[in-house]
Parts: C-alpha cells; sequence; structure tokens
C-alpha cells in the first residue's frame, strides 16, 4: 500500500516537472512554425533597419536595439539602487523594521504596469522633457526609467533574502577577526550572496525584456535607431511596444503577423541566452551554505 | 439567506445570458458617436447589450474579417490587401456620418502666428524636409511630427492628402502614436509640435490650422465648410459588417441611420448624413 501510493507521488511529480518543462518547448517551436513565413519570406532581411509592411520590408533590427538599450539603462540605474537597499533592509535595519520596510518595497511589485505607464506619461515624460529641453519626452531614458523602478522591487526582495540567509556564524567569524561592519558585508557577505543576487538580477532582466505596456506608452514607438547609436534622449522602440502597437491590426497568417512572431522568438532566444550565461557563471562559485 | 444569494446569482448570470449582445470595435474616430449611440439605444432596449472596444480601424475590419465582432468601426475604406485577407468575408460597407481630418500644431505655435499652411508645405514636414518652424514664419524651433500607425484610419486619409499615398512613410516623424487621445496628449504636453487629429477632437491645448489653398484662398476647419466639402481633408465614418445585418445588429444600424441617431452624429461633433 505504502509503495502504491510512493509511486503515485513520484509519478505525479514526475509528471509536473514534465508538463512544465514541455511549456517552454512547445512556446518556442510554436513561436518558430509562426514565423516561418516570415522566415522564409524575408530571409536575413529580417536582421534589417527598415520596418515598413505596406512595402513588405520586415526589419527588426532597431526594435531589438531599442529592447536591449532600454533594458540595459533600466539595470544600470536599478542595480545599484537595488542592491544597496537590501544591504541596508538586511544588515543594518533592526529586525523589527525590516517587515514595514520590505512589505513597502514589495507592494511595488504589485502595481499593475499600466499604472507605471500612466504616471510615465503624465509625469516622468515631462520631466525629462523639462530637464533636458528636448522636443518630447517620450524617449529611451523615460521608458528605462520607469522599468528601473519597476524592477526595483525583484532586485531588492531577492538580494536582500540571500544576504538574510547567510549563516549567522560567518559574521560572527569575521567580526572575530577584527573586520570593520562595512568589510563583514564588502569582503564577507556580497562574495557569499552573490550567485543569489546574480539570480535576482537576472529576474529583473527578465521583466524588463518582456515588459509592455508603461514602455508602450512613454518610449515614442518610432523604429530608429538613435544616432548617435548611444543617444538615449530620442524616441525608440522595444520588441514588445512594437508587438503591443500591432499586433491586433494584422491578420492571424499573413507575412506581417509571422514577422511579429518572429520577433517574438527572437525576444525569447536573447532571455534565453543570458539565462544561460548568468547561471554559467554563477555556478561557478560555490555556496556556502550550510 | 443562502437561497437570496442563489435567487440573485442566478438572476445575474440568467440575466445576462438571456440578453442578446452586439459586440462593436475599431476606429477612435467613430467611437464617440457609436458609444453615446449604444448609450440611448440600450435606454430604449434594455434587453440588448452592446460592447463598443476602441483598437483602431484596422482592428476593427480586421476583427470582422475574423467574425469577432458583430460591427467593425472604421473611418477609412477597406484596402484591397484587406480583402484578399478574407476571400470569404462580404465586406458590407455603411456610412454613418462625415468628419475632417485638421492638420493641429501646439497652441503655442498657433499663437506664434503659424495658424495656416498649404498641403504641400505639411508634406513636406511629414517628409522630412522642413525640420524648423522659422522655415514657415514661425519661431526657431524644431518641429516635433507626430505620426500615427500606419493601420489608423486618420492617417490613410491624411496621408492621402499631403502625400498623395495613403501608406507613404514618413521619415520626419519624431513620434509614431495610437489613438486620437495618445495624439491629443502628446500634442497638448509639446510646445512645438503637429499632428493629425479627428475634427471632433479639437481644444484649446490643441489649435487646429486653416488650410491655405493655391488661390491663396484660407478654409478653416469648420463644420460649415465640411458640410458643403470645402475643406480638402474630409472622409466619412464608416461602419462594417460581414453581409447585409440581420435581427438586432440590423436594427441598431438603423437607429444610427435615423434621425435620432443622427443627431447624435452632429452633438459627437461630426456631420450628419441625412
Amino acid at each position: 500500500m505504502f509503495a502504491l501510493n510512493n509511486n503515485i507521488g513520484k509519478s505525479y511529480v514526475v509528471f509536473s516537472t514534465f508538463i512544465s518543462t514541455m511549456i517552454i518547448f512547445l512556446i518556442l517551436i510554436l513561436l518558430l512554425i509562426n514565423s516561418w513565413d516570415a522566415i522564409s519570406f524575408s530571409g536575413i532581411e529580417l536582421f534589417s533597419l527598415e520596418w515598413a509592411p505596406y512595402q513588405n520590408k520586415y526589419g527588426i533590427l532597431s526594435m531589438l536595439y531599442g529592447t536591449l538599450i532600454v533594458t540595459f539603462t533600466a539595470l544600470v540605474l536599478s542595480i545599484p539602487l537595488g542592491i544597496a537597499t537590501s544591504i541596508f533592509t538586511a544588515e543594518i535595519l533592526p529586525y523589527k523594521y525590516r517587515f514595514i520596510v520590505k512589505s513597502l518595497l514589495e507592494l511595488l511589485a504589485g502595481i499593475p504596469s499600466i499604472i507605471y505607464g500612466l504616471i510615465g506619461v503624465a509625469f516622468f515624460s515631462i520631466w525629462v522633457q523639462d530637464i533636458f529641453q528636448l522636443q518630447t519626452g517620450r524617449t529611451l531614458l523615460t521608458a528605462g526609467i520607469l522599468l528601473s523602478i519597476m524592477v526595483l522591487p525583484t532586485i531588492i526582495t531577492l538580494a536582500d533574502d540571500a544576504l538574510t540567509n547567510i549563516p549567522h556564524k560567518y559574521r560572527e567569524a569575521s567580526k572575530g577577526l577584527g573586520l570593520y561592519d562595512y568589510e563583514v558585508i564588502k569582503s564577507t557577505l556580497l562574495p557569499i550572496a552573490k550567485s543569489n543576487i546574480i539570480g535576482a538580477i537576472l529576474l529583473a532582466l527578465g521583466r524588463a525584456l518582456g515588459e509592455t505596456m508603461a514602455v508602450m506608452l512613454v518610449i515614442g514607438s518610432i523604429d530608429k535607431i538613435p544616432s548617435p547609436i548611444y543617444n538615449l534622449l530620442t524616441s525608440g522602440q522595444t520588441v514588445t511596444s512594437k508587438l503591443g502597437r500591432e499586433i491586433s491590426e494584422t491578420a492571424f497568417g499573413s507575412v506581417h503577423f509571422s514577422a511579429l512572431i518572429f520577433m517574438g522568438f527572437v525576444l525569447l532566444l536573447v532571455v534565453i541566452c543570458f539565462t544561460l550565461i548568468a547561471q554559467y557563471f554563477s555556478n561557478k562559485t560555490e555556496r556556502l551554505y550550510d | 439567506m443562502k437561497l437570496l444569494l442563489l435567487t440573485i446569482l442566478s438572476t445575474i448570470v440568467l440575466g445576462c445570458a438571456s440578453k442578446e449582445t452586439i459586440n462593436i470595435g475599431g476606429s477612435t474616430t467613430v467611437l464617440p458617436v457609436i458609444s453615446n449611440a449604444a448609450e440611448s439605444y440600450r435606454a430604449l432596449n434594455p434587453d440588448i447589450r452592446i460592447i463598443v472596444n476602441a483598437g483602431g480601424s484596422g482592428v476593427g475590419i480586421n476583427q470582422v474579417g475574423e467574425n469577432k465582432l458583430d460591427i467593425g468601426m472604421t473611418s477609412r475604406s477597406i484596402t484591397d490587401t484587406e480583402k484578399q485577407k478574407y476571400p470569404n468575408v462580404d465586406f458590407n460597407v455603411i456610412s454613418i456620418g462625415r468628419d475632417a481630418v485638421v492638420p493641429v500644431v501646439s497652441s503655442e505655435i498657433y499663437d506664434a502666428g503659424i495658424t495656416a499652411l498649404t498641403l504641400q508645405q505639411i508634406g513636406d514636414i511629414y517628409a522630412g524636409k522642413i525640420s524648423n518652424w522659422s522655415e514657415l514664419g514661425g519661431p526657431d524651433q524644431d518641429i516635433l511630427c507626430v505620426d500615427k500607425e500606419t493601420s489608423r484610419g486618420t492617417r490613410h486619409v491624411f496621408m492621402k492628402a499631403v502625400l498623395g499615398d495613403k501608406e507613404a512613410p514618413a521619415p520626419g516623424a519624431d513620434l509614431v502614436l495610437g489613438s486620437n487621445n495618445e495624439e491629443q496628449t502628446a500634442l497638448s504636453q509639446s510646445n512645438s509640435a503637429i499632428g493629425m487629429l479627428s475634427n471632433a477632437w479639437l481644444n484649446d491645448d490643441v489649435k487646429g490650422l486653416n488650410i491655405l489653398m493655391d488661390d491663396g484662398s484660407k478654409i478653416e476647419p469648420t463644420l460649415a465648410n465640411i458640410i458643403n466639402g470645402t475643406f480638402p481633408i474630409t472622409r466619412d465614418l464608416l461602419i462594417v459588417t460581414n453581409g447585409t445585418p440581420t435581427g438586432n445588429i440590423k436594427a441598431f444600424i438603423e437607429y444610427i441611420l435615423s434621425d435620432e441617431g443622427q443627431r447624435i452624429v452632429e452633438q459627437s461633433g461630426y456631420v450628419r448624413i441625412k
């Protein structure tokens, strides 16, 4: 009887794992099948600059660049802020306040992205416009700032957990060696929590790459690579904002539709690449937890 | 208590199920007319549910093609490509009113003296040949040229008028936006923008330009000029169905075309056709 229960339990667990892993393959295959029309129609020209469906030109490069530059900006802004905050909440803030501060920060994660988008249109874009004396505040930088706020709770919460989970003996041993508090954090705690913090950044990266609504409203939606290429103060387009704007206007099965799906496929590949790279690096450092 | 809850619940569920639903979606230009008409029609016929959504003309046409909507709203004609996409769909187009697409500028530019432009000049701005207001006699400020998504009805009509091709690319554009609402917000947030709006969406922050004709006359975007056809960028407000409408859908369309429905067209800032 116990053996039977054991078997049922085991196959249930295995089956669940199987389904969860199959979903990602299913999505990849579906995207690939649906983007096949565009691949066979345009071939290598999919990686060109011009997107003009009415002239049958489907170049996704400017969207791809927009996605990468906006995500990069968001992470550059949010990583230092997030890690500094998590050091404060985990190591400096007295335990009884930690819960309150963390709950408030986690509340940030629960705000729907359309709300961020509206705040972005109504305030952030105006501020960016005024501060930098621009024609319009709907820029790559605005989208990056908005995204950095949106991914901040992810980084803070996970990095904070990583630091709090480190056993006390490491802190005690470090202090016993005569290290100052900041040296304990810098030389002992951060290196131990490194792989988990990288995991936190990776999750934030995923959210930033995939965010649609908020970005769509503030980015300006113009399919151009900025000139010069690092100029964040011009409008642009990300893969997701392009999909959000155009997917409902295209007929299912047309080349246009297929090209949009291809863009989604490339985005997924980018996410997978980042995940693999990050895992490769974080596996190198062994966990010291016990 | 339980019984009461059950009764309420079942009334809600059955109430929803027994009501016939008309799904409408598409152009944000036609939207104000249809949503106002739907509201007053519901007051007359409480048994019918009418759901009205936005999305743009392209969405209206495509979703009628895919049978997701009973009535599609569009402010432009159906393109050949769209007809080819849905060979099995018999698009039935009905005109319910008239509208003008007005080139608009930020109020600061209007107050600085740019109140009229020729279609050629506007076309040059969108083509990227003119990029500063001083080239047109205005202040020394870069032009923020606001474009729309390519499938939008307003853009089709506007581009046909200023660049000669309804799907013309606009290399001079700085921003690409979607609905009239979004466009209006961006124009009022800027102090040096030009864009295109449906006549019903003009207000104090976004001023409609007069069109300077070849003979030197200036044509204001007034209702009178739209009615008598002198304003050069006008279009019909259209609704699309798959085949000849029947039943409730037919009744609703007849209501829009009735005297009362046409009054709603007028109240929404457009011109009646009957």
